[in-house]
């Protein structure tokens, strides 16, 4: 299957300051894409190129085989772009429906369109509302709804849900994941764990350098759980270590440990399970493997 | 980055409308509405209303010819329809202050709130801006419309007998008028891709009136053949064209020339900006 969208050698600097450095990546048609960095590593200048609104100082970068940005791409790329706002003047009804009819839609389809994406996010009363009057989460919701116009195959959400209170952040990352069937998703944010539960492709950038990370499976031989503890206990590591099969036990963090094994026939997470039943320590979660955090730390420290 | 064309007529078209819900159907532009019919009613009401009287009193007549002539107005004079006289020297030299003003945002406010980042998603940056240019354009012609049937309406209730000599002068002010304007709505498109205000755009404007006038003026004071340089202005034909002593080609030719000067620059820039 041809890629969505390719990046090949592609750096930008801003002066002598280089946002991306030399980055190569693919994504293919699937499930959500994440994009995660600190602040500064670059997230935004490559959500930018690939929207076309900046150019690579080098290297190329190709959406279903066109660049960004170009007439081809127009109904079949959306976004988010981080702090874009619609215009406070106007009715979000009347602006959806603007871009709807950009879009290639007549006026009553566009009239119908800008109501179905409000339905989306939640927001078809306030359709009359001017996008001045919004709070701030209202407005960010009404720029998802934008993005959903028509039936795009790339949606790229920049910082979606910032902002956002937990309820309706629930509700996006609900909505990302219904609609992840019809359209890739790409989502940037610095809510680790809400990537972790969308994405499998994982798109980690720092000082504007790439690294990928797969957040569903197991990539190397080696074979891992991440147990959440509700309290700290006593000598956890020593007595981890004691179960079968079990190679090494570390802490990654506070109250939380990182189990590595050896595949067998036996089950360890059912046994990780009864020991803790055993010991009578109260857990979390258990993850099979590493948590996106844990990798992306774990990276940053090497 | 995007590429310039192909231009899609539609989307242009709906970009061009969508500056004319902007003037007419929001509280700003209704402002500048309501301030713009304020102004003309009492340019109506008084030298256009009274143009008739103003210019056929004996004492005037003697010193407006002898004024007019030297500035080479004379031939308005002539024209049965005073109010129209009257109207052409103060549209010819109002509106182009005018349409600094009200064509000063085109594309720099959506620019800073990021609201064209959601328009190149789905039209290119030609289409932005030219379509945003021909809406702003297509604002000015209404709103020279609207003044012109005031005062065809004045001169009617005047002279009846005048209209329909008076409907073909009306055409033809109309139409020269516009495309006088419309290097000034191309400077503002051009000032847009790279101010950052509103605000900035008209100061920019200004000066580029009055320092650019300076700084043209001490080259050609150096070098008389730099006079070509007076055609970077927009309205450098206005003078003579208020007399009605330049050709027509020349008339057109200028700001036709210009316009699209400015658009290309405009459009040069705005392609390779960031949004």
């Amino acid at each position: 299957m041809n890629p969505l969208i390719t990046g090949r050698n592609l750096s930008k600097s801003y002066g002598s300051k280089l946002a991306l450095n030399n980055v190569n990546f693919e994504i293919e048609q699937g499930a959500p894409v994440a994009l995660v960095g600190p602040n500064g590593a670059g997230k935004t200048t490559l959500f930018s190129l690939l929207c076309g609104y900046i150019a690579p100082s080098n290297g190329e970068l190709e959406i279903l085989g066109h660049k960004p940005g170009s007439a081809a791409l127009f109904n079949k790329v959306s976004a988010l772009p981080q702090d874009a706002q619609l215009d406070p003047r106007f009715n979000i009804d009347k602006q959806l429906a603007f871009y709807a009819k950009l879009q290639g839609m007549s006026t009553k389809q566009s009239q119908t369109e800008a109501l179905r994406v409000l339905d989306l996010v939640g927001l078809r009363e306030i359709a009359k509302n001017r996008a001045g009057d919004l709070s701030h989460g209202m407005r960010k919701r009404v720029t998802i709804a934008q993005a959903l116009i028509g039936s795009p195959q790339i949606v790229m959400l920049d910082e979606a849900t910032a902002g956002l209170d937990p309820i309706h952040a629930r509700e996006v990352r609900e909505l990302v994941s219904t609609l992840s069937s019809e359209a890739t998703f790409i989502l940037s944010s610095h809510d680790l764990t809400e990537l972790e539960r969308l994405c499998s492709q994982v798109l980690h950038l720092d000082k504007g350098v790439l690294s990928e990370h797969q957040t569903k499976v197991n990539q190397t031989d080696k074979h891992f759980y991440t147990l959440m503890l509700n309290e700290m206990y006593e000598n956890v590591e020593q007595q981890l270590q004691l179960l079968n099969g079990v190679s090494s036990v570390y802490m990654s963090q506070h109250k939380e440990y990182v189990i590595e094994y050896t595949q067998s026939e036996q089950a360890l997470d059912i046994a990780l399970l009864q020991f803790c039943h055993q010991h009578n320590w109260q857990y979390r979660q258990l993850v099979n493997g590493h948590t996106l955090e844990n990798q992306i730390f774990k990276q940053e420290k090497v | 980055m995007a590429t310039p064309l192909p231009i899609n007529v539609g989307r242009l078209t709906q970009i061009a409308g969508f500056e004319l819900v902007r003037m007419f159907l929001t509280k700003r532009g209704l402002i500048a509405l309501a301030a713009f019919a304020l102004v003309w009613l009492i340019i109506l009401r008084y030298p256009i209303g009274q143009a008739v009287s103003i210019i056929s009193s004996p004492n005037f007549e003697q010193i407006a010819r002898d004024i007019s002539g030297s500035i080479g107005l004379s031939k308005l004079l002539d024209w049965p329809e005073a109010e129209f006289a009257m109207y052409w020297l103060i549209a010819l030299y109002s509106f182009p202050v005018f349409s600094l003003f009200i064509c000063s945002d085109q594309t720099v406010g959506d620019r800073e709130r990021g609201t064209l980042r959601f328009l190149s998603l789905r039209s290119t940056r030609f289409e932005i801006l030219f379509g945003r240019f021909i809406g702003q354009l297509a604002v000015l012609t209404c709103l020279v419309a609207i003044t012109l049937v005031a005062t065809l309406a004045v001169l009617g209730y005047r002279d009846p007998s005048l209209l329909v000599g008076g409907v073909g002068r009306a055409v033809s002010i109309f139409s020269i008028l516009i495309v006088t304007f419309a290097p000034f709505v191309a400077l503002m498109t051009l000032i847009n891709t790279f101010a950052r205000s509103s605000r900035l755009s008209i100061v920019l404007a200004i000066l580029y009136f009055t320092a650019g006038g300076i700084v043209v003026g001490l080259l050609q004071w150096q070098i008389p053949a730099l006079s070509v340089l007076d055609y970077l202005f927009p309205g450098v034909q206005i003078e003579q064209l208020a007399g009605q002593n330049l050709p027509l080609l020349s008339a057109v030719g200028i700001p036709l020339v210009q316009t699209a000067v400015l658009l290309a620059v405009a459009q040069r820039i705005f392609a390779r900006s960031s949004l």
